[in-house]
């Protein structure tokens, strides 16, 4: 009887084939002619030859290329709009680690960014990482989202998935507050490394005496010392905002002397003088929104591809709504313009950003048990003109171009 | 990717390689063969060539019988070659305004500062004029920002050469003029008028009417002077004077306005004082397509929502641009000079986008060379590949439309301002 209920409920919707198309596995290759057959928000099997049950819906995507969901490496989604009222930069303390991006972000977007998460839907964007703007030195706790759901909390994917930090930036020096210089915003960074050294020193000395001074009160609880003691304990995974190079350096030293975990540095404009420093450490790069640079000869510098073809790892990012969220795989075509290996820039926008927040057993790529997160493309993904048809989160549709959709642009 | 297989310079009776710096000196004479040249006005010649001499198209067609025997060749047949005219950048503040520097587009001391001149606030070192120029862009309307009712007087300048003088095609071009959120939130801020959109309209309708009676004035004067010699002309007045040429339909007043109400605020003031106008911006022009389109207004049409949208942007369309040709519009597309995809370099891919959202691929095209040399007052010289016309062209390596093309050569002027190393 059991079993005879599990079949019926998976008879319809939960059982799809998507028949015929050619596929961008990312990590296996491509499969020009294949099937991709979904069961219960998971990929159950893909394959040109793969077993396709009577009772499931078919659909034939003939002429049709289907890439794992997009995944946008840095995101301000459902933040508010960069340069106005925004909801990612608390600006009345430099050092916020206890703040969480969750608790401002709308699902919907707000203005004029309403319906911007329907917007990313449409271009085939499926998982973002939301971080705290740079306004602060270090801004808070970092989430990955996925974009379906009706709270935040359905959204979340991996929740706290890193600690977003900001070289450079003095915003505090118009009031006159620290920093002030480069070498101010440093300087908290490692005093907050340090308090969150001693705040976990108090902790493990207060579990010690317990256990024979069952009396014994327990330090007071502080959420800042909480936060960074993640990222001391290397749980969490630091992201830093750095473009000058002498910023992406202060960003290694500091990661030299603590030991950060997964270090990921976003924009790095000048990474390409310090590749090979930031190949040596394993150091990943989030490039964008500029994706072009030019070096102090004038010379074009694609970004994403010297620093692939240099030994390090690349995710490429909208940075939304500097870039907004939707032109995510256009971000990568222009990586592709100007040399690019195409699989190579996939990789940065899917299976490269899901092992950022260490989700590869979950998205990125079109592998059996992954969750089903896909589109399918009429074409080139990277073609300005090619059209998204349909989007897939965890097996349910989640966008369908039609006529009315597409006037929602 | 790499299709230098077939791309050769060479002197036709010469032996060696031409360095490219020697190229298209002073009297030297240049001719392009291609397989595929578009022209823009006058259709795609495939295969085609094109003589060019001191810095002029001479002639174009399919072959030349004559060729000079000094001639340079640049010969990129065999190879996915398109030869196009240079492109045109619109409206843009361009070596006026630096991301890391501060702003020299906008005066925000005064709503009206009609008597500045943009081209006394352009660097010609700026690097991004060079950046843009080795993206194919050979020309553009410079001109002041969006905080200002009245920005000032906008030029249109080649992207090559050491001074403003050196650079310049015309100015001024035009007169700079901005409604909706810009002054509002620059004169907002500081409680002066205009805080309100409506206060914006009585800025710009103030300004006209003072300018009336100034031309009328000069008008006086002029007639007064022919039966009295020793009349006293009246006071020059450099704020008056430029919009009184406006009045006359001797300047363009290009008007940037986003959300549909602006625009037919615009509108509204073309048509009490019979501008000659151009919209720039029009974000929501797909609501009042026609209204636009029955006063053959020509629209420079925002990007297509790539960079940071404001409130006045928000409701932007991809097929904004196409309802607006559909509705009998000519259309022209800017960039933004927005990171990654919104940055000027990328014009031919904001066509390319437009064409995504409906706009058929020879009005993109044209809207980014042709059309947009037209509404700038410059059609004569530059915006398609004409005998007579100036030897501005962009060779690009395949479909310009395509996001996988890349410019190899850049021509202004008959030089070979850009050579992509291969």
């Amino acid at each position: 009887m059991a079993l005879f209920l599990g079949s019926f409920l998976c008879a319809k919707g939960d059982l799809l084939v998507i028949k015929n198309a050619r596929i961008l596995t990312v990590t296996r290759g491509v499969i020009e002619k294949g099937h991709i057959l979904i069961r219960n928000g998971k990929i159950d099997d893909v394959g040109m030859d793969i077993e396709i049950p009577a009772d499931a819906e078919i659909l034939d995507a003939e002429g049709k290329l289907v890439t794992p969901g997009l995944i946008d490496s840095h995101s301000h989604l459902g933040l508010g709009p960069s340069g106005g009222v925004t909801e990612d930069n608390e600006g009345s303390d430099p050092v916020t680690p206890q703040l969480r991006i969750i608790d401002s972000i709308h699902p919907d977007g707000v203005p004029p960014h309403k319906h911007s998460f329907q917007h990313a839907l449409s271009e085939g964007v499926t998982t973002i990482i939301a971080r705290p703007g740079s306004g602060n030195v270090i801004g808070g706790q970092s989430a990955a989202l996925k974009l379906l759901g009706k709270t935040v909390d359905d959204m979340i994917l991996v929740f706290p998935c890193d600690m977003k930090m900001a070289m450079g930036r003095k915003a505090y020096g118009a009031k006159g507050l620290m920093p002030v210089t480069k070498m101010g915003v440093a300087y908290l960074v490692r005093q907050a490394m340090l308090d969150a050294q001693h705040y976990k020193t108090a902790w493990e000395k207060y579990e010690n005496e317990r256990k024979t001074a069952p009396e014994k009160q327990p330090p007071k609880r502080d959420l800042k010392n909480e936060a960074m003691t993640k990222v001391l304990n290397r749980e969490l995974p630091v992201h830093i905002h750095a473009s000058p190079v002498d910023d992406i350096m202060t960003a290694v030293r500091l990661s030299d002397e603590f030991d950060f975990f997964k270090l990921s540095i976003g924009h790095g404009d000048e990474s390409y003088k310090v590749a090979d420093e930031l190949a040596k450490r394993g150091v990943i790069v989030v490039v964008g929104p500029q994706m072009i640079v030019f070096d102090d000869e004038g010379n074009l510098i694609n970004l994403a591809d010297y620093l692939v073809k240099h030994g390090v790892e690349v995710n490429i990012m909208t940075d939304a709504d500097v870039v907004q969220q939707e032109f995510l795989r256009f971000q990568a075509a222009l990586a592709v313009k100007y040399g690019m290996d195409p699989g190579e820039a996939l990789r940065a926008i899917t299976i490269n950003p899901a092992k950022l927040i260490g989700m590869e057993s979950r998205i990125g790529s079109i592998e059996r048990g992954k969750d089903a997160d896909l589109v399918i493309f009429d074409g080139d993904p990277f073609d300005i003109r090619t059209k998204v048809l349909k989007v897939y989160i965890n097996g349910k549709l989640a966008f369908q171009a039609d006529e009315e959709r597409e006037k929602l642009k | 990717m790499n299709k230098s297989k077939g791309l050769f310079i060479f002197l036709l009776l010469g032996a060696a390689w031409v360095v490219s710096a020697t190229v298209g000196s002073e009297n030297n004479v240049l001719v392009i063969k291609a397989d595929h040249i578009l022209t823009i006005s006058q259709g795609e010649l495939n295969p085609g060539m094109i003589l060019i001499k001191k810095g002029k198209i001479i002639e174009i067609g399919e072959t030349i019988p004559a060729i000079p025997e000094d001639a340079v060749l640049v010969d990129v047949t065999q190879t996915e070659s398109w030869v196009l005219p240079g492109l045109i950048e619109a409206h843009t503040t361009l070596g006026a305004r630096s991301r890391y520097g501060g702003s020299n587009s906008d005066e925000t001391s005064n709503p009206n500062t009609a008597q500045l001149l943009i081209i006394d606030g352009i660097n010609p070192f700026d690097k991004r004029i060079k950046y843009t120029r080795m993206a194919g862009i050979t020309t553009a309307m410079i001109s002041p920002g969006r905080q200002n009712v009245i920005g000032g007087q906008s030029a249109v300048l080649k992207l090559i050469g050491k001074t403003v003088n050196d650079m310049t095609l015309l100015s001024p071009a035009g007169i700079k003029f901005s409604l909706g959120e810009g002054p509002k939130d620059t004169y907002g801020k500081k409680d002066r008028l205009p805080t309100t959109r409506m206060g914006s309209a009585f800025v710009m309708r103030k300004a006209l009417i003072d300018a009336q009676e100034y031309a009328q004035k000069q008008a006086a004067f002029v007639k007064r002077k022919e039966q009295e010699k020793n009349a006293v002309p009246p006071k020059r007045d450099l704020q008056l004077e430029p919009l009184a040429q406006l009045l006359n339909r001797e300047l363009t007043a290009f008007i940037e306005c986003y959300r549909a109400d602006d625009i037919m605020t615009a509108l509204r003031i073309v048509d009490e004082f019979s501008l000659k106008a151009v919209l720039i911006g029009c974000t929501e022009g797909y609501r009042v397509s026609e209204e636009i389109a029955k006063r053959k207004i020509p629209v420079v049409c925002s990007p297509f929502g790539i960079g940071p949208r404001r409130m006045e942007t928000q409701d932007i369309r991809m097929d904004n641009s196409a309802i607006l040709a559909k509705a009998g519009v000519r259309v022209i597309i800017k960039s933004d000079e927005a990171l990654g995809m919104g940055s000027l370099r990328e014009l031919p891919l904001h066509a390319a986008l437009a064409v995504k959202g409906g706009l058929d691929k020879k009005t993109a095209l044209r809207a980014i060379t042709l059309s947009a040399a037209e509404i700038l007052g410059v059609s004569d010289r530059i915006g398609s590949l004409e005998a007579g016309k100036d030897a501005d062209l962009v060779i690009f390596n395949g479909d310009p439309l395509h996001y996988h093309t890349r410019v190899d050569f850049v021509i202004i002027n008959g030089q070979i301002v850009f050579e992509r190393m291969q």
